[in-house]
């Protein structure tokens, strides 16, 4: 029975961390400013890449 | 009195900051947050089965229009902006299907893509399709997909990030491309001749659209289809008078000879029965979306402004009755309208003014409906793309049904978003606007000013001599549809703005909306 209160706590606190880890991440939009960060590395790429223009 | 607000954040403009993205999401009460949070797990999720697959990532760093996608999950924040309850829903009900549809389209076309997956079977069972154009005539090849690269390089990127199409459209032009053409098919030019359009396809289809931008774009593609990557093209040319009764032969005999060209090249045969499945499902759509904007005609419309028009040119246009999701989203939307029609709801505390939206509307800046009822209290109660064709197809397979059919096909292709009014003659773009106004006991029309589109333009005095004769004030709102460095999205709002306060007189609802700093934003 104690095993079993333990498991269920365990479970319940890995959820509740779950939950407060990613309520944090999309509350303060943390995924929006990360992957803003992302774009000037992706246009630089696509700067250097090679193109051949088809008219 | 004190005017009632809404549950959670109310002064909507200070979560702006003069980056790309906000300060953080929205408050929006215990019940609605969490739901909006469960609903942006699901976007991760789909966002997480797409990175997965290698194929993708590789996409990722081919072309230039994918680094858009990083915007994705603002833009349903961006649609979502001081929803809370049955219209929040309605808004994910749509917006997180059509999101999914796409993230599929994207996964279909990298597979057959020559550069990216390279699957050749696949690749030969796919037709490609304009972005602007009905899909009709693959509504009855079930075992064909009809994909258009258009949509994911071009139409949602400008959706998702208002910059995405300027480095396109400075190719078109850098080439030779007139500067004043439409930006929509001038980017999707520029993408072919930037050599950033996947490569796949038995075989393609293209429509005479909406304009002379549509018909230059659709030269510049196919010539590239078919000289460079051997990928024959079909022109549908659909009669441009499509009220009139004398071209519907012409207009039935055209899609008899597209599917005859992609039965021709694909080796697959037309199936009926999946042609009066997918039928019953258009007919499906047109019922709800008449329910709705039957809704809108009363003093409590439901499902309007950023939750019609979007939502309602993907049904209508690219899915037509061939994807079952679509008419599930249909049910639940119409379900969640009910209800709140029902109890008498709105969508923000006050509606001050009841608007027709006319015109193209600006796609760097589709959520500026949105805009409209925070800040001004102006209910979009629908707009010129959402007025589409209501005529039921027959959905029973008779000899004389399938002969009907072909008309049916036919008066869809014709009658394509946009292209249902812009062509057509003044009756279709003046006088039924008038018609709307009086139906949905309107007392407001804004009208988009699209500076590159000259169908709409030759009218301009027109629609200002009815609107005095008619006694409705009447906003021009100018902006260049893709390219964003033309008018920007705050000059976008000062023409509403200026006309709200200069001429009626009125102070916002929402004061911290009037002036954004959202020049960079995505």
């Amino acid at each position: 029975m104690k095993l079993i209160g333990k498991i269920i706590l365990k479970v319940f606190l890995a959820v509740f961390a779950l939950f407060a880890v990613t309520f944090t991440v999309y509350f303060f939009n943390l995924d929006m400013k990360a992957t803003s960060l992302l774009e000037p590395l992706f246009i630089k790429h696509y700067d250097s890449m090679e193109r051949k223009y088809y008219l | 009195m004190a005017e009632k607000l809404r549950v959670g954040d109310n002064e909507l403009g200070k979560l702006y900051t003069d980056g790309k993205v906000r300060k953080r999401r929205e408050w929006r009460g215990v019940s609605d947050t969490l739901y909006d949070y469960w609903r942006w797990l699901g976007t991760m999720s789909v966002l997480a089965k797409f990175i997965v697959k290698p194929r993708n990532i590789k996409a990722m760093f081919r072309y230039r229009w994918m680094a858009n996608y990083l915007a994705s999950p603002m833009m349903l924040d961006r649609f979502s902006q001081g929803l809370r309850g049955e219209y929040l829903r309605i808004m994910h009900e749509e917006y997180d299907t059509v999101f999914k549809d796409i993230g599929l389209l994207l996964d279909k076309v990298f597979r057959g893509d020559k550069r990216i997956g390279n699957d050749k079977k696949y690749s030969d069972k796919v037709v490609l399709v304009d972005e602007n154009e009905m899909t009709a005539v693959m509504m009855g090849f079930k075992t064909l997909k009809g994909l258009s690269r258009e949509t994911i390089s071009t139409y949602v990127p400008v959706l998702l990030n208002q910059h995405s199409m300027e480095h396109y459209i400075d190719v078109a032009q850098l080439q030779g491309l007139a500067p004043d053409v439409c930006p929509m098919p001038e980017a999707e030019a520029g993408i072919s001749i930037d050599d950033d359009a996947p490569i796949l396809g038995k075989c393609a289809v293209q429509c005479n659209t909406t304009c002379d931008g549509s018909l230059l774009s659709n030269g510049v593609i196919s010539r590239r289809l078919i000289n460079v990557d051997g990928i024959p093209v079909f022109q549908l040319a659909a009669p441009l008078r499509h009220r009139e009764d004398d071209v519907q032969d012409y207009a039935a005999g055209e899609i008899k000879n597209a599917i005859a060209f992609i039965e021709e090249h694909t080796g697959e045969k037309w199936d009926w029965d999946y042609y009066f499945e997918c039928a019953k499902r258009v007919n499906y759509a047109t019922e709800c979306r008449q329910e709705w904007l039957e809704m809108n005609r009363t003093d409590y419309p439901q499902v309007f402004g950023g939750n019609l028009a979007l939502y309602t040119e993907t049904n209508y246009m690219a899915i037509c009755g061939k994807v079952v999701d679509f008419e599930k989203a249909d049910r639940k939307i119409t379900e969640l309208a009910r209800r709140a029609y029902d109890k008498k709801l709105k969508m923000v505390p006050q509606y001050r003014h009841r608007a027709i939206i006319w015109g193209v509307q600006s796609h760097y800046y589709f959520d500026f409906l949105v805009w409209l009822v925070n800040c001004w209290g102006i209910v979009p109660l629908t707009d010129m793309l959402s007025m589409v064709s209501t005529r039921k197809l027959v959905t029973e397979d008779t000899p004389e049904n399938r002969e009907t059919a072909y008309y049916d096909m036919a008066w869809l292709t014709e009658n394509m978003i946009m292209r249902n009014r812009t062509h057509g003659g003044y009756k279709v773009l003046l006088d039924e606007l008038w018609e709307y106004v009086e139906q949905f006991n309107a007392d407001m029309v804004i009208l988009w000013e699209h500076q590159s589109c000259k169908a709409l333009n030759g009218m301009h005095g027109q629609f200002e001599e009815k609107a005095r004769e008619k006694g409705i004030p009447l906003v021009w709102v100018g902006h260049d549809l893709f390219d964003p460095r033309i008018v920007s999205r705050q000059g976008v709002r000062d023409q509403i703005n200026n006309f709200l306060r200069t001429v009626m007189n009125e102070e916002p609802i929402d004061p911290s909306l009037e002036n954004l700093p959202d020049e960079k934003s995505w």
